[in-house]
């Protein structure tokens, strides 16, 4: 089974959808997934938060363009994306414990449930060199 | 397998992922595959492009076997048997 790990130092929108999708794909080909969030992607996971994303990084002049269109073709929230991919294959989301005080996340509790743990530099190193595929978002 | 035995298949599940785009059709035949048996045959509904190349490429690394796709209008079928 090939490994997937992924850094997702994004928290804005048309980020999360883009790292929803590539879950959606990993998880059609079963691969394992580690998810590690770091500091700007911490804020999206946060118990509540899911819905409040709508800041985009790319073309913020074109967000109300890219809005639309997600509805108009009938893509998922980003959020469904993450639960669909956990629902289907071996997905673990880990918070960097720094990201999470940034925004206000000390404990696990402060998050919302498509996160496993709360998680260290070390561990995000050591599963991008085990991996078969790495990416950083 | 031409156009015409491809039509004329016995079909065993059938998916219409129409509604969605890319991952959506990917998604909808990895869930729907695992509810038929092994040489049994699934044809998936799509109108997104992207789907006519993923779909084929994802089934033959999963084992089944990509047995060929209709072009229909404004939207494609493509033809699987499980493995």
């Amino acid at each position: 089974m090939a490994k997937l790990c992924m850094g997702l130092f994004s928290g804005s929108l048309d980020k999360l959808v883009g790292a929803g999708v590539i879950l959606s794909g990993a998880a059609a080909d079963d691969m394992d997934v580690e998810v590690f969030v770091l500091l700007q992607g911490a804020r999206a996971f946060l118990k509540g938060n899911e819905n409040k994303i709508d800041n985009v990084a790319e073309a913020p002049e074109l967000k109300e363009h890219f809005i639309k269109q997600l509805e108009v073709l009938n893509v998922p929230e980003w959020y469904d994306f993450f639960e669909m991919a956990k629902d289907m294959t071996n997905v673990k989301i880990y918070i960097c414990s720094l990201a999470g005080k940034i925004w206000g996340g000390e404990k696990l509790e402060d998050f919302n449930d498509l996160v496993d743990d709360l998680c260290g530099i070390g561990e995000y190193l050591t599963a991008a060199e085990e991996a078969d595929i790495h990416m950083f978002i | 397998m031409t156009q015409d035995e491809l039509q004329a298949l016995t079909v065993n599940k059938s998916v219409d992922a129409r509604g969605t785009a890319c991952p959506g059709p990917l998604l909808e035949a990895k869930k729907a595959i695992g509810t038929i048996g092994s040489g049994e045959i699934m044809e998936v509904l799509s109108a997104d492009e992207g789907t006519k190349r993923d779909i084929p490429k994802w089934a033959n690394k999963k084992g089944h076997e990509y047995l060929g796709t209709v072009e229909e209008s404004g939207f494609f079928k493509i033809y699987l048997k499980k493995g």
